[in-house]
């Protein structure tokens, strides 16, 4: 009942009070949006939301044409300019604006499309690496599964490729590469990013995991964290920690950081939550999901990373 | 009437079922229990804890209890013992490397006082790989003649095709239930 009272609201009144705003204001829906709007994910979410139900033949086109360019992950270098270029003219054109008085519009515009396409097309580069299997044939893999443990473990020697040390950094077995599964090389590259970028906070988490009551797998949580980073990127949940965050183009290096902050706020919740031992590890971790999903909820969320000391 | 007499009434009316689904890491319980429950199944990493699942198959409620095979998590499994009505025991058939290890866990297992009515299954997972044991092999290098203190039987399956994993349950649920809710 309610959502078709909304469905009614949203398809006959809305284009009506965007016309009568239009009239009084002068201005339309995407400029109010830009000029309106704190920057952020509150702006970038209202600019998304207006061209989504935009009704106007070109900007369907332009949204069609620039979701297939995210898709195919061409939004890069110079190409990224001209297509935002085409994007910002577009919709000067079809609204009827003038960039030389409104040259603010166009800077901030330009900027939402930026963040909502990149996040799209950073959507298509993570699961590219999730599918990607790890290979133990592939010594780019292996190079990295070394690198990982040098960075965790710097005064302790692997004594082979397949050993009980990768237990220590909480892999399950002798041999890490069925622990990937279904995170791929994604699990790994995640894990690898937290312990050389934030080495320290990695070593201060590492160093819980030892804890004989609230001990965990270090590595094991982190490819369970990893498929939580995963998800709440595909939903669009983490729009408003990417939104928030990013100043330029959202790489994968953004991603590997969101997931630094889930594995060291994970850390903190996991050890405050007292848990008797492992077995409350799926119960700690659906908690915490919700107590991020909650955060994510709110677009003025700042997800400001208390990360001890970085590494520079 | 005895006490458990009234129990096994009661769960007969209900037609519950407790199954306890164990094996090394990496054996494919998880994805057996995805599998079977229609989720997909390349989105799963290693379990840490437990997964419970309540499914409803041919008129019983199935508890499924999925519970982490790694080493460390081993001794937690006596944790989920009590009123275990079946035993999925998951083998990667592959992974020739582990057998041995994997026949000690079975057979230590079985020792349970509190597992000894339980109905056991041993799925030969992973019979999609190549090099994979088939149900002869596994039978001699699990020693599994040896085992007189349960029902039990082996199937090969995969849980990546699908392949046999509902005749395996189906096979554990008639073997239960011919036990427990046909009393009278």
């Amino acid at each position: 009942m309610s959502f078709s009272i909304w469905w009614i609201f949203t398809y006959y009144f809305r284009p009506l009070i965007k016309w009568f705003l239009r009239k009084t204001t002068g201005l339309c829906e995407l400029q109010r949006i830009c000029y309106g709007t704190v920057s952020g994910a509150p702006r970038i979410n209202g600019v998304e939301h207006s061209l989504n139900s935009s009704r106007s033949k070109q900007i369907k086109q332009l949204v069609d044409h620039l979701n297939d360019i995210a898709e195919n992950r061409r939004f890069t270098g110079a190409n990224e300019r001209e297509i935002l270029k085409g994007a910002v003219s577009t919709v000067l054109i079809v609204k009827k604006i003038n960039p030389k008085i409104h040259y603010q519009f166009v800077s901030a515009f330009g900027k939402c499309v930026e963040q909502i396409w990149g996040y799209k097309q950073l959507i298509s580069e993570v699961e590219e690496l999730r599918q990607t299997l790890f290979d133990s044939d592939d010594f780019s893999h292996e190079r990295r599964l070394y690198d990982l443990w040098d960075s965790l473990m710097p005064d302790e020697k692997l004594e082979s490729r397949v050993t009980r040390q990768w237990q220590i950094i909480g892999f399950q077995g002798d041999d890490p590469k069925t622990d990937f599964r279904g995170m791929g090389l994604l699990g790994l590259e995640n894990l690898l990013y937290f312990s050389t970028e934030y080495k320290s906070s990695a070593h201060h988490v590492l160093s819980h995991s030892f804890h004989p009551t609230y001990g965990y797998c270090f590595a094991i949580v982190g490819i369970n964290l990893t498929s939580m980073a995963w998800s709440l990127l595909r939903d669009g949940s983490a729009k408003t920690y990417f939104y928030n965050t990013s100043k330029s183009l959202p790489t994968i290096r953004l991603f590997h950081s969101f997931y630094s902050y889930l594995f060291y706020e994970f850390d903190r919740f996991w050890v405050e939550s007292k848990p008797r031992d492992i077995m409350e590890f799926s119960n700690v971790k659906n908690k915490f999901e919700q107590k991020i999903r909650t955060l994510l909820q709110n677009p003025r969320t700042e997800f400001r990373i208390s990360l001890s000391v970085q590494n520079v | 009437m005895g006490f458990l007499t009234v129990l096994k009434k009661m769960k007969q009316k209900e037609k519950e079922m407790r199954i306890l689904i164990l094996g090394l890491d990496n054996a494919g319980k998880t994805t057996i229990l995805k599998r079977f429950n229609g989720e997909p199944i390349d989105t799963i990493s290693p379990t840490l804890g437990f997964n419970i699942k309540t499914l409803e198959h041919r008129g019983f409620k199935l508890n499924m209890w999925d519970v982490g095979g790694q080493k460390s998590l081993r001794s937690y499994w006596r944790n989920y013992f009590e009123c275990t009505d079946g035993l999925i025991w998951v083998v990667d058939s592959a992974d020739k490397r582990r057998l041995e290890d994997c026949m000690k866990e079975l057979h230590a297992l079985l020792l349970e006082e509190r597992l000894a009515g339980a109905t056991l299954l041993i799925f030969a997972n992973k019979q999609d790989l190549p090099g994979a044991y088939n149900i002869d092999q596994l039978k001699e290098s699990l020693e599994l003649d040896k085992i007189k203190t349960h029902h039990w039987k082996i199937i090969s399956c995969s849980a990546v095709t699908g392949e046999n994993l509902l005749e395996g349950i189906d096979w554990l649920i008639n073997d239960i239930a011919a036990r427990i809710f046909t009393l009278d």
